[in-house]
C-alpha cells in the first residue's frame, strides 16, 4: 500500500511540474514580446544595415527557439531546380509562378506570408501552438543517443556502428559513429570516473547569452579559466589544451583546425576549467551555510525555550526581530561591513577566488543568518508547545529531571517538524541565494534567473524553472516520507495522522 | 475556642435561589484586555508612538519637500555635492546634489505606501479565499494543486512580466505583489481554519444548522484575529524587503519613483568614499522595518487571549 | 497497626490569575495511614487535584503554597524547592496516575522505553535488567504478550491498556503512596471496573497507600476505606466510607448523595443542587455552601464552622452539629440508603458499598 501511495504522489508531482511548465511557457512565449530576445544579441546588432539578412536571421532564430516554423522561397525552389541554375533565379522572383504556388501552398496550410525588404522575395511562417511547443520540449528532454542520431545531409555515408576503444587520454571507452556523442561510455580521472552519454538531458540551447551552449552545460560545467595541459590528439597532433575528450559531439562543418586534431566529424567539445560550476559553487556555499544554521539555530532555539522570558530568550528574540524585519539587503551589507573592517576579510568572492578559504567565510555566514533566525523561532515554538503537554507533566511526576525530559522526550518530539523541512532546506542550497551572491559577486546559480530574465534568454528561463520546480516538488515529497519514518503515528495512507 | 455567639444566629436564613446562581468571577472584556496587555510594556508604547510618528512623517514630508527623482536642481552645482550631514543638511547631500533627507523620506514613503496597501489587499483576498478553502473539503482537493503550481512559478519571472505589461509604477507594483502573495495567505488561513473547523464547538454549530457563512464569520474569524495580526506583522516588513529587492534588481518601481531599494543600490558604490550616503538610507530602512515588526508582534501577542493575565 | 504516613496541616494554596489571587485551597488538614485507600470526592473546581499536587510539587507555575506544612518521613514537603530535592520523592515514594492515558504517554516513543526509563533512573539497573522488570510489571497489570508488545507505540494500545501501562509506570519503583487523579473518568464503563479492581489487587499485593480523587460516588463506594468530601477548597466532612454513606452530616454531603441518579424514582424529577460553586477570588465568610443550602442558618453566612466530632473517625464542618442548632433530618431520598442500595445491586446494578 505504501508503494502505491508514493507512486500516486510522484504522478501528481509530475503533473504539477507539467502544469508549472505550461504556465511558464505561456508567460515567456505568449506574454513577452518576442522581439526582446534580440536585445543582447551582438550578431543582430551587426546586421543593422542589411535588412534582408536581418529578417532571415530573426526568423531563423525564432525557428531555432521553437516559436515558429519558417520556410523561404529558396528552400521551396531548391526542391524543384538545381542550385545556381537560371530556373532558380527566375523562380525566386516575387512575381514568378513558383512564388504564387509557394504562397498558395503555405497559405492553405495556415502560414503567414512575408516579403523581404530589399529582394522582395517571399517567405512563410507559422506559429507553433503552445501545447505543441510544450510537448516538443518534453519529448526532447531525454535524449537517447543511437547510431542514427546524426542526420547530416552533407555526410550521407556516415558509418553507423558502435565499437570498443580508448580515449586519447587512455581511458576505456565504448565509441559510436553516427551517434551524437562520440564516447558513449568512458572512464577518466574525474569524478565519478565512469561517464555515460547514452542518456542525456537536453533542455535546449541558450540564447542570446552563452550562445551555442546547452542550458544544462551552462549550469553544470565548470567556470573560470581553462586548465590547459599537454594532450595528444588522435591524429598525432600535440598541443596544450583544456579539452574534455569525453564531451566530443558531432560537428557538421569542420574547419582547418578541426581537421588537424580529429580524424572524424566529432569536433565539438567543452573544456575543463578551474572553478566549480555555478551549481557546484552555490551548492557548496549552501551546504555549509545549512550546517552552520542547524548547528547554531537549533541549540540556541532550544536554550531560548528552556530559558523562556529570560535573558537568553530576550537576546534571541532581538536577533530574530532584526533579521525578520530588516531587508536582507541591508543586514548583509551591515554584516559585510563588520566582517571586512573588523576581520579584514575580502568584501567580494573574486578578490581571492574560490581556492582561498577567506573568500567563503563571509558569504556562508551571510547565507546562514536568516536560516538561523527561522530555525531558532520554530524550534523554540515547538519545544515550548511540547513543554506544556500532558505527557511532560506525567514524565515530571514519574520523577525524571528536566534535563532527562528534554533529552528523551521534548527534543525528540520537537525535531519531527524540523526533520520534515530538511529536504526543502537542501533544495534551497541548489537554487542559490540571489542577494548574497549578488553582493559578494559569487559565480553561482543565484544570478542565473534574474540575468536570464533581464536578457530574455527563454531557454535558460525554462530550464531553470524546470530544475527549480522539480527540486522543490520532490523535496516536499521527500520531506513527507521522512516524516513518516520519524513519526510512528503517521502512515502515508492514513491522512488523519496528526492534529 | 468558641466565643459567645448569639443564639438567634441559629435560625434558618432566607434562601434565595437566584443568589446561588451568581457567578462571582471578575468580568472579562476581550478588547479591554487586549488594550491592557498591549500598553503594559513601556517599550511597546514608545515604539508604537515612534512608528506612528515615523509613518506620518514619511507620508507627509515628501509632499512638501518638492523632491522628485526625475529632477536634480543641483546637478551642476559641485558645491552642493557630497556634503556630510550637518545642521543645514540633516542627512547631507548626494552625488547629484540632492538632499539625502528628501531622498530618504520620499523613498520611505513609497515603501510604506506600497507595503501597507498591498498587505491590506492581500489579507482581504487571502482571508476570504482561505476561509472558504479551509471549510470546503471539495475545494481543498483542487486548490492544493493550484497552490503547488502557483508557488513554484518563479516569482521573479511573474514580477518582471507583470511590470513589463503594466509598466512601472506604484499601482503596478502593488498589483504584482498582490498577485504573488495572496495564495500564501490563503493557504495559511486554510490551515488554521482546518484546525478549528473540526473542534467541537463548530460541530455543535453545524448540528444546529448554522449556515457556513455565519460560522465562518462568527465562530472562526474571531479566533483568527491573533494569528492574522501575527501574519500582518511579518508581511509588511517582508513586502518592504521585497520592494527593496526588486528595485535593487532593476525591476520594482522604476526610475520615476523614489525608492529606498534603488537608493541603496545607487549609493552602495560610495560606501568607502562617502559612507553617510549608504548608511543613512540603510539605517532609516532598518528603523522603520524593526519598529513596524515589533509593534505588530506585540499587538499579535495582545490579541491572543491566552496571554491575558 | 497502621500509622500515619503523611500529614498535611492547614494547607493554603493561592494562584495568581490576571492580577487577582485565587485561593484554591483554604486551610486543609489531612492525615493518611499506611495501606489505606482514601477517596477525595467533590465537584469540579473544588480543589481535589490541586491539593494532591502539593504532595509532589506539581503546582502550576502561577501557584504557591502560602501556608501550612506537609510532613512526610520527617521532611516538610512544602519546603522543597529544587528539582533535585523532589527527585527522591516523585515516582519513587509518591507516584501519580493521571486522568487521560492517551496524553500521559509520549506518542512517539515505545511503551517499553517509557517504563524502563523510570526503572533505569530510580533503581540504577542495566538496560536488560530494566527491560526484564518492565516486562514483568506489564504482565502484572494484565497486558497480554507483554514481551512482544514492549516495542509498540501508544496508539497501538487501547484506552484501557494504556491506563494499565500508566499504572505500571507509576508502580514500577514501588512507591509508598499512589495518587490516582480520576483514573477511570476517561475510560469506558466496562474498563472502569477492571482498572479499579487492578489497583485494588495491586494495593493488596504491594501494600501502598492510595489516594483516589474522583467525583464518582460509585467508585468511592467500591474502593475507599475513608472518604473526604471537598467543597470550595476545603474538606468539609471526612470519615469511614460507611459513615459518609449511611450517616452523612453536612448538607453538601446530603446533596451529593441525593444527586445519585440511581436513587431517582421513575416519573419524578431527578434531584439536583441549584447554583454553582463559589468564586474563590473573594474571601468567603462563613460556610462556603451556604448560598446553595436551603437549610442554611444565619450563622452559616457569618462565621466559618469548625469541625464537629461525630465519632473518632468521623468529623463534619457544619453548624448543624452545634448543640444550639435546630434538628434537621437527612433528606428523604438518602434515608435507608442501605436498603435502596441493596435493592439496586440485587437488580444487577454495579453499585456496591463494601461493608467490611
Amino acid at each position: 500500500m505504501k508503494k502505491g501511495y508514493i507512486l500516486k504522489r510522484l504522478l501528481r508531482s509530475v503533473i504539477s511540474i507539467i502544469i508549472i511548465m505550461l504556465v511558464v511557457f505561456t508567460l515567456v512565449f505568449a506574454l513577452v514580446p518576442r522581439d526582446n530576445i534580440f536585445f543582447e544579441d551582438a550578431t543582430y546588432r551587426k546586421l543593422g544595415g542589411k535588412p534582408d539578412e536581418k529578417i532571415d536571421y530573426v526568423y531563423n532564430t525564432w525557428q531555432k527557439l521553437g516559436y515558429l516554423d519558417y520556410v523561404k522561397i529558396n528552400d521551396y525552389c531548391l526542391e524543384l531546380y538545381e542550385a545556381g541554375s537560371d530556373e532558380i533565379k527566375n523562380a525566386l522572383n516575387p512575381d514568378s509562378k513558383e512564388t504564387a504556388d509557394f504562397v498558395a501552398l503555405y497559405e492553405s496550410k495556415g502560414y503567414t506570408i512575408g516579403y523581404y525588404t530589399v529582394s522582395k522575395r517571399a517567405y512563410a511562417y507559422k506559429d507553433v501552438p503552445l501545447l505543441q511547443r510544450l510537448w516538443k520540449w518534453f519529448s526532447n528532454l531525454v535524449r537517447v543517443d543511437t547510431i542514427y542520431s546524426v542526420q547530416d545531409p552533407n555526410n550521407p555515408d556516415l558509418e553507423r556502428k558502435v565499437y570498443f576503444g580508448r580515449t586519447p587520454t587512455g581511458g576505456l571507452a565504448l565509441i559510436g559513429s553516427g551517434t551524437y556523442h562520440k564516447y558513449l561510455l568512458y572512464t577518466d580521472s574525474h569524478f565519478p570516473f565512469i561517464h555515460q552519454n547514452f542518456i542525456t538531458l537536453n533542455m535546449g540551447e541558450s540564447y542570446p547569452t552563452y550562445q551555442g551552449l546547452e542550458a544544462l552545460s551552462v549550469m553544470f560545467s565548470s567556470q573560470g579559466t581553462e586548465v590547459k595541459r599537454d594532450v595528444t590528439y588522435e591524429t598525432g597532433e600535440t598541443g596544450s589544451s583544456a579539452i574534455d575528450f569525453g564531451s566530443l559531439t558531432y560537428k557538421e562543418n569542420l574547419d582547418r583546425m578541426d581537421k588537424k586534431k580529429f580524424t572524424d566529424h566529432y569536433a565539438n567539445y567543452t573544456t575543463f576549467k578551474d572553478q566549480s560550476s555555478m551549481v557546484g559553487t552555490s551548492f557548496t556555499m549552501g551546504i555549509f551555510a545549512l550546517l552552520l544554521a542547524y548547528g547554531i539555530g537549533l541549540p540556541v532555539g532550544v536554550a531560548m525555550a528552556r530559558n523562556k522570558d529570560g535573558v537568553i530568550d530576550k537576546l534571541g528574540m532581538l536577533y530574530i526581530i532584526f533579521i525578520t524585519s530588516v531587508p536582507s539587503l541591508a543586514y548583509i551589507y551591515i554584516f559585510r561591513y563588520l566582517g571586512t573592517t573588523l576581520f579584514g576579510l575580502p568584501s567580494v568572492f573574486t578578490t581571492f577566488g574560490p581556492s582561498d578559504i577567506r573568500s567563503w567565510i563571509l558569504p556562508i555566514i551571510s547565507l546562514a543568518l536568516p536560516s538561523i533566525s527561522s530555525l531558532m523561532l520554530w524550534i523554540r515554538r515547538y519545544v515550548v508547545d511540547q513543554m506544556n503537554s500532558d505527557y511532560v507533566k506525567f514524565a515530571k511526576a514519574k520523577g525524571l529531571s528536566r534535563k532527562e525530559i528534554f533529552r528523551s522526550h521534548i527534543f525528540k518530539n520537537a525535531s519531527i517538524p524540523i526533520a520534515h523541512g530538511i529536504p526543502s532546506s537542501l533544495a534551497g542550497c541548489i537554487t542559490g541565494a540571489i542577494i548574497t551572491e549578488a553582493i559578494y559577486s559569487v559565480g553561482g546559480m543565484g544570478k542565473m534567473l534574474p540575468n536570464a530574465i533581464n536578457q530574455y534568454n527563454n531557454t535558460m528561463i525554462i530550464a531553470l524553472t524546470f530544475l527549480f520546480s522539480t527540486i522543490s516538488v520532490l523535496s516536499v515529497l521527500l520531506g513527507d516520507i521522512i516524516l513518516t519514518k520519524v513519526d510512528p503515528r503517521i502512515s502515508l495512507t492514513d491522512k488523519a495522522g496528526r492534529s | 475556642m468558641m466565643e459567645r455567639i448569639e443564639d438567634n444566629l441559629f435560625e434558618f436564613a432566607e434562601f434565595d435561589e437566584r443568589e446561588s446562581e451568581h457567578i462571582a468571577a471578575p468580568r472579562y472584556s476581550y478588547w479591554k484586555s487586549v488594550w491592557r496587555t498591549f500598553i503594559r510594556s513601556k517599550v511597546t508604547v514608545f515604539l508604537s508612538i515612534f512608528v506612528i510618528a515615523l509613518v506620518a512623517f514619511a507620508l507627509i514630508q515628501p509632499m512638501h519637500s518638492g523632491y522628485s527623482p526625475t529632477v536634480a536642481p543641483n546637478i551642476n552645482n559641485s558645491e552642493m555635492k557630497y556634503l556630510p550631514p550637518s545642521s543645514e543638511h540633516l542627512f547631507g547631500t548626494d552625488n547629484i546634489g540632492n538632499e539625502v533627507w528628501d531622498v530618504v523620506w520620499a523613498g520611505a514613503r513609497n515603501s510604506i505606501l506600497v507595503s501597507f496597501v498591498s498587505t491590506a489587499i492581500i489579507m482581504v483576498i487571502g482571508i476570504l479565499v482561505g476561509a472558504v478553502w479551509g471549510f470546503s473539503k471539495k475545494m481543498d482537493k483542487w486548490m492544493i494543486e493550484v497552490y503547488n503550481v502557483v508557488s513554484n512559478v518563479p516569482y521573479l519571472l511573474l514580477a518582471m512580466i507583470l511590470s513589463y505589461v503594466l509598466g512601472a509604477g506604484l499601482g503596478s507594483l502593488i498589483f504584482v505583489m498582490v498577485c504573488i502573495d495572496w495564495i500564501y495567505v490563503a493557504y495559511f488561513i486554510r490551515t488554521q481554519v482546518m484546525i478549528i473547523r473540526d473542534r467541537e464547538y463548530n460541530l455543535a454549530s453545524k448540528c444546529l444548522g448554522t449556515k457556513t457563512f455565519t460560522m465562518i464569520i462568527k465562530n472562526i474569524l474571531p479566533y483568527l484575529v491573533s494569528v492574522i495580526v501575527t501574519y500582518i506583522s511579518r508581511e509588511i516588513p517582508s513586502l518592504i524587503s521585497y520592494e527593496v529587492f526588486l528595485s535593487y534588481m532593476g525591476l520594482g518601481l522604476g526610475t520615476n519613483y523614489a525608492s529606498l531599494g534603488r537608493t541603496i543600490s545607487q549609493y552602495k558604490s560610495f560606501m568607502t568614499g562617502y559612507p553617510h550616503l549608504f548608511w543613512i538610507p540603510v539605517l532609516v530602512l532598518a528603523a522603520i522595518a524593526i519598529s513596524l515588526y515589533v509593534v505588530g508582534q506585540k499587538l499579535a501577542d495582545a490579541t491572543d487571549p491566552r496571554t491575558h493575565r | 497497626m497502621s500509622e500515619i504516613i503523611i500529614s498535611a496541616k492547614d494547607i493554603e494554596v493561592q494562584f495568581r490569575v490576571r492580577e487577582n489571587y485565587l485561593t484554591a485551597i483554604r486551610k486543609v488538614s489531612l492525615d493518611l495511614y499506611t495501606g489505606e485507600t482514601f477517596a477525595i470526592v467533590g465537584e469540579s473546581g473544588s480543589g481535589k487535584s490541586v491539593f494532591t499536587k502539593t504532595f509532589t510539587g506539581m503546582l502550576e507555575s502561577n501557584g504557591k503554597i502560602t501556608n501550612g506544612s506537609i510532613m512526610y518521613h520527617g521532611q516538610d514537603l512544602t519546603k522543597l524547592k529544587t528539582e533535585k530535592e523532589w527527585a527522591s520523592i516523585r515516582g519513587v515514594k509518591i507516584a501519580t496516575v493521571f486522568q487521560d492515558p492517551m496524553t500521559s504517554l509520549n506518542p512517539i516513543r515505545t511503551i517499553g522505553s517509557q517504563i524502563t526509563e523510570v526503572i533505569e533512573k530510580h533503581q540504577k539497573l542495566s538496560k536488560s535488567e530494566a527491560k526484564a522488570q518492565a516486562i514483568s510489571i506489564m504482565g502484572r497489570v494484565g497486558i497480554p504478550n507483554a514481551a512482544e508488545r514492549f516495542d509498540n507505540y501508544p496508539f497501538q494500545y487501547s484506552g484501557g491498556m494504556r491506563q494499565r501501562i500508566v499504572i505500571a509506570i507509576a508502580l514500577s519503583c514501588h512507591p509508598e503512596i499512589l495518587i490516582c487523579d480520576e483514573p477511570t473518568t476517561a475510560l469506558d464503563v466496562t474498563i472502569q471496573a477492571q482498572i479499579i479492581k487492578l489497583i485494588k489487587d495491586l494495593q493488596k499485593e504491594l501494600g501502598f497507600t492510595t489516594i483516589y480523587i474522583t467525583h464518582d460516588l460509585g467508585v468511592v463506594a467500591n474502593v475507599a476505606d475513608r472518604v473526604g468530601v471537598m467543597y470550595g477548597g476545603q474538606i468539609i466532612e471526612y470519615g469511614t466510607v460507611n459513615e459518609i454513606f449511611y450517616d452523612p452530616q453536612h448538607p453538601y454531603t446530603w446533596a451529593l448523595l441525593s444527586a445519585l441518579p440511581q436513587l431517582g424514582v421513575k416519573g419524578e424529577d431527578l434531584y439536583y443542587i441549584t447554583g454553582t460553586p463559589p468564586s474563590l477570588f473573594n474571601k468567603i465568610d462563613g460556610d462556603a455552601f451556604a448560598p446553595r443550602n436551603p437549610k442554611a442558618l444565619k450563622i452559616d453566612f457569618a462565621k466559618e464552622p469548625p469541625f464537629f466530632k461525630v465519632s473518632d473517625t468521623h468529623y463534619a464542618k457544619t453548624w448543624l452539629l452545634d448543640p444550639r442548632a435546630p434538628k434537621v433530618e437527612k433528606p428523604a431520598a438518602i434515608q435507608n440508603l442501605h436498603e435502596k442500595i441493596a435493592r439496586m445491586t440485587s437488580k444487577g446494578g454495579a453499585f456496591h458499598v463494601r461493608t467490611e
